[in-house]
Order: C-alpha cells, then sequence, then structure tokens
C-alpha cells in the first residue's frame, strides 16, 4: 500500500496516537455511569473517538500515486534547536543566576538560529533587550523576577 | 432608553484616565507587534497578556481588547507595504492593496483601510451593545444539555469554517478537548493525566499552549523560511484616496460593514471568514468591468474586506461576553485572560459586573479611533519597523514570551512547557494541521465535560435530553446541517477553491 498524502497519513497516526494514550490512561480512573460520569468516562469517549478519527485521516490517506506537494517536509532541527535549547537554558538559569544572565543567554543561544547571523548586531541587541526589560518590566510593571544572581541577593 | 443610559455607563468607564491609557497602550503596542511579518493576532495577544497581569480586570481587558485591534489592523499593513500578511484575515488585503503600493497609491490603500475598519467598527459596537442584553437573556433559559449542544455547535462551526481538511480539523479540536481536562477533576478530586507532576493539577497553562504552538513554533517555522521582503518606501503617497477612489469604497465599505458583522457573530466566523467573504462579494458585484481589475490594484478590494475583518472582529465578542463561548481562537484567548482576573465568562457578567461589561464596548469604539487617529501619522514608523530584519526580531520576541510564561506563576514549569507546545505545534506546521481549532477545544474542554456531566445527571443517565429538548435540538440540527452542507460536493469545491486563493 502506498501512502499518497504523506501530511496527513502521519497526521492520523499521530491523532491515533494521542488517543490511545488518553484511553489508556484513562482506565486508571473511575469510569462511573452515565448518569454519574467519573474522572475517566469524557475523556475516555473523546480518546476514543480522537483514535478512530485518526485511523480514518490515515487510511484515506493511503493509495494511489505520492502526491509531491503533501510531502512531509524536511524537519530543521537546527533553528528548532538553537531556539528552545536557548528557551530552556533561560528557564533552568533564571532562579540560580538571575533575569540579567539568563536574558544574554536566551537571546545569544537563540540568536544563532538564524541563517544570516550577525555577531555584532547580536550583541547591541542583547544590551539593548537587557535594559528595555529592566525598566520596562522590572521597574515599569514591577513584576517580580530575580534579577542578580543568588550569590549578589540578599 | 437603556441602550444609551448602558453605552453611557460604558462610556464613563472607557474614558477614565486610566483606561484611555491602557486602551491607547494596547493600540500602539498591539500594532507595532502586528506590523512585523508573521506575527499574527493570536501570538501577538499570547505574547502581551502577561503584561496586563498587574492591571486591574477592566483595564486589561481593555489593553487586551486595543492589543487585538492593533494587531488586526497593522496586519493591513504590512499585507500592503510588504505583500506579506501579517495574519490570516489580511490575505485578501495582500491582493489588490499590494498591487495599489506597487502603482505609487500605497498611502490610498492604507487610509482607506483605516477609514473603512473605523467605519465598521462604530457600526459594529453598536450592534454588540444592542444585541448583547437580549442574548444574554436568552442565556439565562440555557440549560446545561442547550449549552453542550451550543458548544458542540461552535466547534463545529469553528471548523467548518476554517480552512484546510475538515476531519483534520475536528480532530485537533477532540485533541484539544482532551489536553483541556488534563488537571484535577472539578467532580472527583481526581487529578488526571498528570503524571504525579504537582504543577499540572492546575491543568496544563493556557498561556504555554497558545506560546508554544502559536508564538514558538511560528518563530521555528519562520526561520527555515528565508524571508525576502521588499518593502514600498520610495512613495506611500496622499492617505487620502481622491475623489474617484473614494467614490468606489464607500459602497464597499457598507457592504463589508454588513457582512463582516453578521459573520463575525457566527461560531468560528469573525476576522478571517469576514474578510474572504467580503473580497468575493466586491468581486462579483464589480463584475467584469472593473477598473482597475481585481488583484491589480482595484480600491474595492481593499476597502471590503479591511471594513469586514474589523467589523467581524468587533462582533465575534457577542457570543463570547453573552455566552462565554469563544467563536474563535482570539476570543478563546480573551476568554482565557478573563479567567486569569478571576472573571468566569458568561452571561452573568453583564449583570454582575456591569461597568466592566459596558466599559469594554465602549473601548471598543475608542480603540478604532485612536486605531484611524495613530496610524495615519505613524505610517512612517511602521515602514522602518518592517525594514528590521527577522534575525533581530525573533530572539526579542523569545526574550517578551519568555518573562511573559515565566510571570503567570513565577514559576519555571510553565517555561518548560511551553517548550514542549513548541516541539508539538511545529510537528503540527509539518503535518499541515490547523492550530486554531486546538485552542478552542482546550478552553471548552472542562466547560463541555461540566455541562455533559450536568445534564446527564438531570435526566438520570438518558442521552436523548439532547435531542428532546427543542433549543438543544435545534443547535444540534444546525451542527449536523452544517456539516452536510460544507460535505456537499458543490459547496467542497468552492471552498477549496476559495481558501487556495488564500494561499
Amino acid at each position: 500500500m502506498k501512502i499518497r498524502n504523506e501530511q496527513n497519513f502521519w497526521s492520523g497516526v499521530m491523532f491515533f496516537a494521542f488517543g490511545l494514550a488518553f484511553v489508556v490512561l484513562a482506565r486508571e480512573y473511575d469510569m462511573g455511569t452515565a448518569q454519574r460520569m467519573g474522572p475517566a468516562y469524557f475523556p475516555t469517549i473523546l480518546g476514543g473517538l480522537l483514535a478512530a478519527l485518526g485511523v480514518v485521516i490515515a487510511f484515506t490517506a493511503l493509495g494511489g500515486e505520492k502526491q509531491a506537494d503533501h510531502r512531509v517536509e524536511k524537519f530543521h532541527f537546527d533553528a528548532l534547536g538553537w531556539v528552545l535549547s536557548a528557551v530552556v537554558a533561560f528557564a533552568l538559569l533564571l532562579r540560580p543566576a538571575g533575569l540579567v544572565v539568563a536574558l544574554v543567554v536566551l537571546v545569544l543561544i537563540s540568536g544563532m538560529g538564524s541563517h544570516d547571523r550577525n555577531f555584532k548586531q547580536l550583541l547591541v541587541l542583547t544590551a539593548g533587550l537587557v535594559i528595555l526589560v529592566l525598566t520596562v518590566f522590572i521597574y515599569g510593571l514591577g513584576l517580580t523576577l530575580p534579577v542578580w544572581p543568588a550569590f549578589m541577593r540578599d | 432608553m437603556e441602550l444609551l443610559s448602558n453605552l453611557a455607563l460604558g462610556f464613563a468607564t472607557a474614558l477614565s484616565l486610566q483606561n484611555l491609557f491602557y486602551a491607547f497602550i494596547g493600540v500602539l503596542i498591539g500594532t507595532l507587534i502586528g506590523v512585523l511579518p508573521g506575527i499574527g493576532p493570536i501570538a501577538t495577544l499570547a505574547m502581551l497578556l502577561p503584561t496586563t497581569y498587574a492591571l486591574e480586570p477592566t483595564s486589561a481587558l481593555i489593553m487586551l481588547a486595543g492589543i487585538y485591534y492593533g494587531a488586526q489592523y497593522g496586519g493591513s499593513t504590512t499585507a500592503i507595504l510588504v505583500n506579506l500578511p501579517g495574519e490570516s484575515s489580511s490575505v485578501v488585503t495582500c491582493l489588490d492593496g499590494y498591487q495599489m503600493a506597487r502603482r505609487g497609491r500605497a498611502g490610498a490603500a492604507l487610509g482607506v483601510a483605516a477609514i473603512g475598519s473605523f467605519f465598521a467598527g462604530t457600526f459594529a459596537t453598536l450592534l454588540v451593545a444592542a444585541f448583547a442584553p437580549p442574548l444574554t437573556e436568552l442565556a439565562f433559559k440555557f440549560g446545561p444539555a442547550e449549552y453542550f449542544s451550543l458548544m458542540v455547535l461552535g466547534l463545529i462551526g469553528a471548523v467548518v469554517l476554517a480552512s484546510g481538511s475538515l476531519i483534520k480539523a475536528i480532530a485537533m479540536i477532540v485533541l484539544g478537548l482532551l489536553l483541556g481536562l488534563v488537571g484535577t477533576d472539578v467532580n472527583s478530586g481526581v487529578a488526571r493525566f498528570t503524571f504525579d507532576v504537582p504543577e499540572l493539577s492546575d491543568g496544563i497553562g493556557f498561556v504555554a499552549v497558545a506560546m508554544g504552538v502559536f508564538g514558538f513554533a511560528e518563530i521555528i517555522a519562520n526561520l527555515e523560511k528565508k524571508d525576502k521582503r521588499e518593502v514600498f518606501t520610495s512613495k506611500v503617497g496622499s492617505l487620502l484616496p481622491n475623489w474617484s477612489e473614494a467614490k468606489q469604497a464607500a459602497p464597499a465599505v457598507a457592504r463589508g460593514t454588513l457582512l463582516g458583522s453578521v459573520l463575525g457573530i457566527l461560531p468560528g466566523g469573525g476576522a478571517l471568514l469576514a474578510a474572504f467573504a467580503a473580497y468575493t462579494v466586491e468581486k462579483k458585484v464589480a463584475g467584469a468591468s472593473a477598473d482597475p481589475p481585481f488583484g491589480k490594484g482595484n480600491i474595492r478590494g481593499v476597502a471590503g474586506p479591511e471594513s469586514a475583518n474589523n467589523a467581524g472582529a468587533q462582533t465575534s465578542f457577542i457570543p463570547m461576553l453573552t455566552l462565554g463561548i469563544p467563536p474563535n481562537a482570539v476570543m478563546a484567548l480573551m476568554i482565557g485572560a478573563m479567567t486569569i482576573h478571576n472573571i468566569q465568562p458568561g452571561p452573568q457578567v453583564m449583570t454582575s459586573n456591569p461597568s466592566l461589561f459596558w466599559g469594554l464596548i465602549a473601548s471598543m469604539w475608542i480603540g478604532n479611533l485612536m486605531l484611524v487617529i495613530l496610524n495615519l501619522p505613524l505610517i512612517g514608523v511602521w515602514i522602518q519597523l518592517l525594514k528590521v530584519p527577522y534575525r533581530l526580531l525573533y530572539p526579542a520576541i523569545l526574550v517578551f514570551c519568555c518573562i511573559g510564561v515565566y510571570s503567570i506563576n513565577n514559576n519555571t514549569f510553565d517555561v518548560y512547557m511551553t517548550v514542549i507546545f513548541a516541539v508539538i505545534g511545529y510537528l503540527f506546521y509539518k503535518l499541515r494541521c490547523e492550530p486554531a481549532p486546538l485552542l478552542l477545544g482546550f478552553i471548552l474542554g472542562p466547560m463541555m465535560e461540566e455541562n455533559l456531566r450536568r445534564a446527564m445527571l438531570l435526566s438520570r443517565g438518558d442521552p436523548t435530553v439532547f435531542f428532546t429538548r427543542p433549543l438543544s435540538l435545534t443547535l444540534l440540527l444546525m451542527a449536523a446541517a452544517l456539516v452536510v452542507i460544507v460535505a456537499l460536493p458543490a459547496i467542497k469545491k468552492t471552498r477549496e477553491v476559495a481558501f487556495q486563493e488564500a494561499d
């Protein structure tokens, strides 16, 4: 069997997997009755429905020639990696190292994700953003974020 | 006149110095971010939501509404000047707006978009004020069965009118509903699908979902498309349309306003559908004799859709404010914002919180007025902004997103959740699964379960209750009719063609 529409086929697989996962996980909880629904009732119905929809979507994507415009394009893991690792680094650093350090790391790492990166501009941007965030969010809006590293706070 | 006294209360609230200030800030920042290509109103709202936490609820909602119109209008500016739709509802504005810009009439296109939007906004605000009270009355007659059926209708309507595959959109809704159920079950106190993570017992953060799927995933997707922008800076020209342009545009504005107002109220309607429908209508009305032809810079192709999308954006507040049910993803975000401020959306808002309710409505008009005043002189600034390369924009966007997500609960857990949803959102993007229905389902999940449970409890477990109560039956029949109509071969074809023009 050939896959005609790759995008839809894999969407179907994804929906099926999500649906199944919810049904299986919901088995831990009480089902109840139609009159007194337990915590598992609605998720089980929805999970079953989602899995069924997934099967239909996947099967209707089969058969016939492969459609070029419905092929799943290559995943760009470099952009994804730079952006998301920058965000994770921000979250990890925020409490121990403070906002300023976390911001610098966030901007510098995420800036690597662009195909036309420019270090000089990135450094200027970092400085500008740190000043902007401190004035607007910390002093202006009064958000309570740790600004400086833990050892410098009292 | 009750309407007048209500509006008076609204204006008294909205015209307070503080609220005027926040409306202004909202419109300004909304436009600023909306102008940036690739960031739609949903991402803009999700990103700026945290800036409103510290405000009191009325000011916060007024500011958010301002951000929404601003983002909407900013998207049109980008569409006209760069031929890149900042958001999906300005896709059709690109068609003729950009062509006008190339002929040196960018100013007229921007001017007519602003004036048309203002006219539409004024009309739609009055409509919201007039329709909200009777609909609220109706909403009080709704039992759980009716609410459940209404949500089914709303969700079906949302996918029927959306672009792309119908069945995939329905699956996205169901997935959204399921994700909405994560957390402590209110009836039994059982923590569902939390994997013993204490932070998940309150449910998945709604900002984390919106920002991950719309904000972060969009950034990653934009990074892999090497953006080529051609900004029309040489000659914007006079912002006022000339006499013959004005004569052509005026009726188009009126038609767009009416059409947009009606379509905005429908479940699943709102700005996007309104803009598409208005463009099609203008093309039909003008016929083959249009000069210049449509797609070659006809001013009606800007005036109609721009008025319609603003009217639709406005009237889509009606179901949100009266029934507490979001007709589209933007309103889902507004509901999320209300919940963050401890306001339970629904028909009781109007009676329990009249100054918030009418203040928000009055601020819609004020916001629209500000848009006109603000945008016409600031066009030059927006053009400068459009020249900023994306490599400098997205780290800045990430910074605001990260600070925003963290400040919801002052907890880094939400930041990690956003990262997870960014990965999921990127997967959706690669598989061409439209994420807006997911957000709608996510908001409605707990409400739907609650009403289903109550309805079934009242009927002693008899599921026919949804069909025996006339109001509920009507709503379900409407939902079924929508699915059937869309599945009809003839309609299916036109729908595909209509949405293809957008790509």
